[in-house]
């Protein structure tokens, strides 16, 4: 009698139901992200705009040329880059520790953890109009008002030179609890032993804090990072709302240079070009975290 | 194997799912039945036969309106269509001013778009240069031609006027009388004034300058009083769009004038910080003297402030006049040469080009002013004080005449921010709004 030998399947070894699986999210991926970005690669080397939509010819370079003499270009790279590092660094500097305190055995521990993501629960846009009111220069804005009660001069957030620090300020606001609780989950993770161990030998909070708790972060350090920086580069909507890339272009970013340019005056293969630099620049970045982030991995590991 | 044939099949269905929601939507019943309508409209081909079968069928031809203004400010105009036009029920589409064109832009091109679409001027020309919109040349033959010169593109009027827009300087009465201030006449008298204001601790001027929006209007009217109505100056806006004409080296001693609003602090960086919103809450209730803005405000002022004595002065220039205000002929009510119920579009506008739907409009735009031939409304109280402009025609929006390049007004006002930051000079300034019409006209 021949005996019937069920194939049994490995972990990671789906065979032909690979396929099934795949094929949803692939079919998105591909008509939502590579199309589109294959067409916006097409379209920069066209004459595309609002006055020629068919019929597009072939301009070589010329695009990119535009977007590279464009002094907005980098006055809105300069501000992306500032924008990703320091909302990245701080999320990073404050969320860690936050994290690590929130991990303790506090009495107001669960309603504290609430109460830092909270923010991150909403808009962008909507924290932006909020933090608009608050940091107003006029009678009615709270900061300015507190001031004014305590006999000091108006502040105002919104010149050219604090414009963008005040933006990073709020994102700040809203984003470090987020980092926070990924931090968190990174902590639970790290077993209770290892700080026993450290306990035996000696070892007090602070060189606990730096010897185990620190090094055992990487994952979660790298994906705040790379999430953060990819994110940072792509902000658009807590300027739209607070600044709309003002005052003049002081705020103005890759992406709100981008929809103007490209989109609202109607420079679609400028804008297109403009996308496929943004794209080179993130890809590099995004290389260049991975990298230290590859590296720190390896020291501890 | 049952349940890989369960996940199978959940996943297939997930996929199609998903597929599906990216065609396109057969939308709730009405839209069903309105796409129904569209059918038989389209084969019977007069507005006539449709409305009839509509009626018999007891359904409308449903119309999709966009405007980037909120629906507030056209709601007595849709309540008169509503009984005007009974068989048609007008969708009304708000679309936030700064995306606007470029929401109208994507739809127009992808074919589809609201049937009836309140254009700009710029927006006008552009889309009638590619095929988008419908001819309205025997409607706009019953309109002045000052209303739709704006919207003529190679002898063909595209969009019919609607209620003119203006702004000036509301001022608060109250304050005025109370400090025993007289009203200025000129553009030198009107920096007095606010230095008197500053003396007595009160701020002249609320101005939301986070919006590039103050700074150019103010601007600009000046050198509408002081040049672009002069003979000098008249023919500037055409050699604008032609590309025979700069700003930098032409507007610079003008500017450099109206600059004292700068340097006697009257607009001051702090503004910088502070939003349209706020301003007017700081003149509505009493913390300022004037606010620059338009009818279209009236109704949010006077909700915060039912008591305030309200009335409006013109921008002036260095010698005396009836004064100026900005402003021009409003949105321009265009049909969609794609739109699948033209016909229906076109008896809307029909509708609009009457005196009873021109006072309709104007109900939530008072102030404004009608551009059918022989229709005029009351100017309501709250503008006695630019009767005299209104009356002499000195309402003009120097954009408006720049063509395709109408769009580098915003850049216009960006600049001017700049500027009042001290980032750029005046010549810089109207260098780079030079250089954004050129790209612009280029095109």
């Amino acid at each position: 009698m021949k005996n019937k030998i069920k194939k049994r399947r490995q972990c990671g070894t789906l065979g032909g139901y690979f396929a099934v699986f795949i094929l949803p999210a692939l079919i998105i991926y591909l008509t939502f992200s590579i199309l589109p970005f294959l067409y916006t690669f097409i379209y920069s080397f066209t004459d595309y705009s609002d006055i020629k939509v068919t019929n597009l010819d072939f301009v070589g370079f010329k695009n990119y040329l535009t977007v590279l003499k464009n002094p907005l270009m980098k006055t809105a790279i300069k501000n992306s880059l500032i924008y990703a590092v320091m909302l990245t660094g701080f999320q990073v500097i404050l969320g860690l520790p936050l994290a690590a305190l929130l991990n303790k055995k506090l009495k107001t521990r669960n309603l504290l953890r609430a109460v830092f993501f909270f923010p991150a629960v909403f808009s962008s846009l909507i924290i932006g109009y909020l933090w608009n009111f608050i940091m107003s220069s006029s009678d009615y804005g709270l900061i300015n008002n507190f001031l004014h009660k305590l006999g000091f001069a108006t502040f105002n957030f919104f010149t050219a030179d604090r414009a963008l620090y005040s933006v990073i300020l709020t994102q700040i606001w809203q984003w470090t609890g987020w980092a926070m609780v990924i931090f968190l989950a990174n902590l639970q993770g790290i077993s209770s032993e290892l700080y026993e161990a450290a306990s035996i030998d000696g070892a007090d909070g602070r060189q606990q804090f730096f010897r185990i708790t620190l090094p055992l972060m990487c994952p979660s350090v790298k994906i705040i990072v790379v999430t953060g920086l990819i994110g940072g580069m792509k902000a658009f909507d807590a300027i739209y709302s607070m600044t709309s890339g003002g005052p003049g272009n002081a705020t103005e970013t890759v992406m709100t240079v981008m929809m103007k340019k490209g989109i609202s005056d109607g420079f679609y293969a400028v804008g297109s070009a403009f996308g496929v630099c943004f794209f080179v620049i993130v890809m590099i970045i995004s290389g260049f975290t991975n990298k230290i982030m590859a590296k720190w991995s390896e020291a501890i590991s | 194997m049952k349940k890989k044939l369960l996940s199978v099949l959940l996943s297939t269905c997930l996929a199609v799912g998903l597929l599906s929601g990216c065609g396109k939507d057969a939308g709730t019943p009405a839209d069903a039945a309105v796409a129904a309508d569209d059918s038989a409209a389209e084969e019977s081909g007069t507005l006539e036969e449709s409305l009839q079968e509509g009626e018999a069928s007891g359904e409308k031809i449903r119309l999709r309106m966009s405007y980037w203004n909120s629906e507030d400010t056209v709601q007595a105009l849709l309540d008169f269509l509503a009984q005007a036009v009974p068989n048609v029920e007008i969708e009304y589409q708000f679309i936030e001013n700064s995306n606007y064109d470029t929401i109208i832009d994507t739809q127009l091109v992808a074919g589809e778009g609201p049937d009836i679409i309140c254009e700009s001027a710029g927006g006008v020309l552009k889309h009638a240069r590619l095929g988008y919109l419908a001819q309205v040349n025997d409607l706009a033959a019953d309109y002045s031609a000052a209303g739709t010169s704006l919207f003529t593109y190679e002898g063909n009027v595209y969009a019919l006027p609607g209620i003119s827009w203006f702004e000036g300087i509301y001022y608060n009465k109250a304050i005025f009388e109370e400090n025993n201030i007289a009203l200025p006449k000129t553009f030198d008298e009107y920096i007095a004034v606010c230095k008197q204001f500053q003396e007595l601790g009160i701020t002249p001027l609320a101005a939301g300058l986070k919006s590039w929006e103050p700074m150019l209007k103010n601007s600009m009217a000046f050198v509408t009083a002081e040049y672009l109505s002069t003979e000098e100056g008249k023919s500037f806006g055409e050699d604008y769009r032609n590309g025979e004409a700069a700003m930098a080296g032409t507007w610079n001693v003008y500017l450099e004038k109206w600059s004292e609003m700068i340097t006697e602090g009257i607009y001051t960086t702090d503004m910088i910080g502070i939003d349209h919103d706020q301003a007017l809450e700081q003149f509505a209730t009493g913390n300022a003297a004037m606010f620059c803005s338009g009818p279209w405000d009236y109704d949010a002022i006077m909700a915060k402030n039912p008591d305030l004595a309200l009335d409006m002065m013109p921008f002036y220039g260095t010698q005396e006049s009836e004064g100026w205000l900005i402003g021009g002929p409003g949105c321009g009510f265009a049909v969609n040469e794609n739109s699948a119920n033209k016909e229906a579009a076109m008896e809307v506008l029909t509708a609009i080009s009457t005196y009873e739907g021109q006072k309709a409009f104007w109900e939530n735009n008072q102030g404004g002013s009608s551009f059918l031939s022989g229709v005029s409304f009351e100017l309501p109280e709250a503008y006695t004080g630019v009767s005299e402009a209104l009356a002499a025609g000195n309402v003009y929006c120097p954009w408006n005449e720049w063509g395709t390049a109408a769009g580098a007004h915003e850049n216009y006002g960006t600049e001017m921010q700049n500027y009042l930051l001290g980032i750029s000079d005046l010549n810089t300034t109207l260098q780079n709004v030079d250089t954004a019409v050129s790209e612009l006209l280029a095109k």
